[in-house]
């Protein structure tokens, strides 16, 4: 049978031909498959001799792979697998790596068939971590489309036990023939083998273990990009990987830029790195917007060092999330108010070693001039701001 | 915005400390290095700021101690526990580095007569996606380069890395811009103040 396959370069045709003849051959198939898993045991077939027809169906697969891309197609993957699905459970009932459960539905006709394919320990031990999300990923596709018949692969070590397991859940399998209990009896066996991936192959699509893989893979990446989506701004109409991989890069970029103009202003606007001011400022400005005023005036007068300790940051910071705004209303209300204010903030601002008085030393008169430009300048550019900021 | 305020605060604290360490070294600097300087503490603090350590904010903060001066700077923004943590995953990174190499080498080496091969009997679809394939490629090269420790990471994992960069450069850039303009303000209130 399966030699008949490798050699055979229509297999499209076959498929087409076998999808009528299943449509009208469902049942008996149903009724078949039952005597020639049982047939398919007695006669046992050498080890290597499956293997090497097993890889050969599995490579007569991938020119359908690229052939069928759409898997709500009506194909039947039973009528596809007259040869091969066939060929498939004969194999898998007899492979000691172990087989599982094949399922056909009903009128949907949607056949999974579970494949044990020994994966390199490498691609198992990336996706160890990652195996039970993927599981939960695709608990959730599964309840979405209903109709999709899939096939499971599941690593399994070399397990003599898991045969009869795996042939008791075929024969069940055929009476139960729905998705729920294809479900539960995936997720018992998820929660069984947790630190497999259990990947579900659409209908009508090659089920070898490299396909398959590369499918969860695709699929992982697809859902990436769709978080992605939501971060990047603009991204909601591109659809493609390369498009998506596009707009992220020249996201990261401008990002990356905006980080290094905006050091660069702060290390223009603040010519010694001094932020202490800013910290005592900021402090004063992001309070809570009620009693900014008063706010204001209270603790300019507390002589408290501990303005600067790191406690008062986190008080800063909440002020921060704030619009820039409203700080800007305080300081103008503050400006309004006696005089006095701005300049116990720079008596206050003295606590720090660092002290401010320092700016205005005589060796920096050319910081001085640079500051007036700046500050001739950031009336202008402080509004074109407040408009970022608000964003 | 639903960045995390609490990223944001613990990213502004260590960006302040570093901030501080930096003034208190040095009076004078000239521009350059100031911003230099104020960059290096932004990104070591939101390497830091970060609850879980990813293998971005491991390989920025490995590359930052690679250079002399600012080590110490690094260290003490780190905090003594999490140098451990980046000894350990820093090696690992390494190793898999050196691996991942030449693994690729040997792909390359024995995948390119299979494609001459390939490209000769190809349908236009085919085409197609050779085309796009190159393209996504390339473009994954170029994303590596610009995530912090990128190289090493295959497609997957390239991507997660990219998102959880890009959240945190979105943070840095919002607390970097209020800072910047909270300056604006107290200079603009500070000059007004003078004028008058």
């Amino acid at each position: 049978m399966s030699h008949e396959l490798r050699n055979d370069p229509s297999l499209l045709e076959r498929q087409q031909a076998r999808m009528k003849w299943q449509q009208q051959k469902q049942q008996s198939f149903f009724n078949a498959s039952d005597h020639t898993m049982q047939n398919m045991f007695s006669t046992s077939m050498p080890l290597a001799q499956t293997n090497e027809t097993f890889t050969g169906l599995l490579s007569g697969h991938n020119g359908l792979d690229i052939v069928k891309p759409d898997p709500g197609l009506m194909e039947d993957w039973a009528g596809f697998g007259d040869h091969l699905s066939y060929g498939y459970m004969n194999q898998n009932s007899i492979m000691p790596l172990g087989a599982d459960q094949s399922f056909v539905h009903g009128n949907s006709v949607s056949v999974s068939t579970s494949v044990t394919v020994s994966v390199s320990p490498k691609k198992r031990k990336a996706d160890k971590g990652q195996s039970l999300e993927v599981v939960t990923e695709k608990e959730k596709k599964l309840k979405g489309c209903a109709e999709e018949g899939d096939s499971k692969i599941t690593h399994q070590n070399s397990n003599n036990s898991d045969k009869a397991t795996g042939d008791n859940k075929s024969s069940n399998s055929k009476g139960a023939s729905t998705n729920t209990s294809s479900k539960d009896k995936s997720k018992v066996s998820e929660v069984q083998k947790p630190d497999y991936i259990h990947v579900r192959a659409r209908r009508g699509q090659a089920t070898d273990s490299h396909s398959l893989a590369e499918r969860v893979r695709r699929e992982k990446i697809s859902e990436r990009m769709k978080y992605l989506q939501d971060l990047v701004p603009g991204c909601n109409k591109i659809t493609g990987k390369a498009g998506m991989l596009d707009e992220i890069i020249n996201y990261v970029q401008s990002l990356q830029k905006q980080v290094e103009f905006l050091s660069m202003k702060l290390a223009t606007v603040n010519p010694e790195l001094d932020f202490n001011i800013d910290n005592v400022f900021a402090k004063e400005m992001f309070q809570p917007s009620t009693s900014e005023f008063q706010g204001l005036g209270c603790t300019s007068e507390t002589p408290n060092p501990a303005y600067f300790q790191l406690n008062s940051l986190d008080q800063v910071y909440c002020g921060l999330d704030m619009g820039i705004n409203s700080a800007e209303m305080a300081l103008r209300r503050s400006l309004t108010a006696p005089m006095s204010i701005p300049e116990t903030f720079m008596d206050s601002s003295c606590f720090n070693q660092i002290l401010p008085s320092a700016m205005w030393d005589g060796d920096l008169q050319n910081l001085c001039k640079m500051e007036f430009e700046q500050g001739t300048l950031i009336p202008i550019q402080s509004h074109q701001y407040t408009g970022k900021v608000i964003n | 915005m639903h960045t995390s305020s609490k990223l944001k605060k613990e990213f502004f604290k260590k960006w302040m400390q570093g901030l501080q360490i930096c003034c208190s070294s040095k009076k004078q600097m000239n521009i350059m290095e100031r911003k230099k300087k104020i960059k290096l503490s932004s990104d070591i603090a939101m390497a830091s700021a970060k609850m879980t350590p990813t293998s971005w904010s491991n390989a920025l903060i490995s590359n930052a101690k690679k250079c002399e001066q600012d080590t110490v700077l690094v260290d003490k923004l780190i905090g003594p526990q999490s140098q451990l943590k980046l000894q350990k995953t820093s090696n690992k990174m390494i190793s898999f580095h050196n691996r991942v190499q030449c693994k690729k080498v040997l792909k390359r080496s024995c995948n390119y007569a299979a494609k001459k091969t390939k490209r000769m009997g190809d349908s236009r679809k085919n085409l197609a996606t050779i085309i796009a394939k190159r393209l996504v490629k390339k473009r994954t090269k170029v994303l590596k380069r610009l995530v912090p420790g990128g190289e090493s990471l295959d497609e997957f994992s390239l991507i997660k890395e990219a998102l959880d960069y890009i959240l945190s450069l979105k943070v840095q850039v919002d607390v970097m811009r209020s800072v910047v303009n909270a300056t604006e303000v107290v200079l603009n209130g500070d000059n007004l103040m003078k004028s008058v």
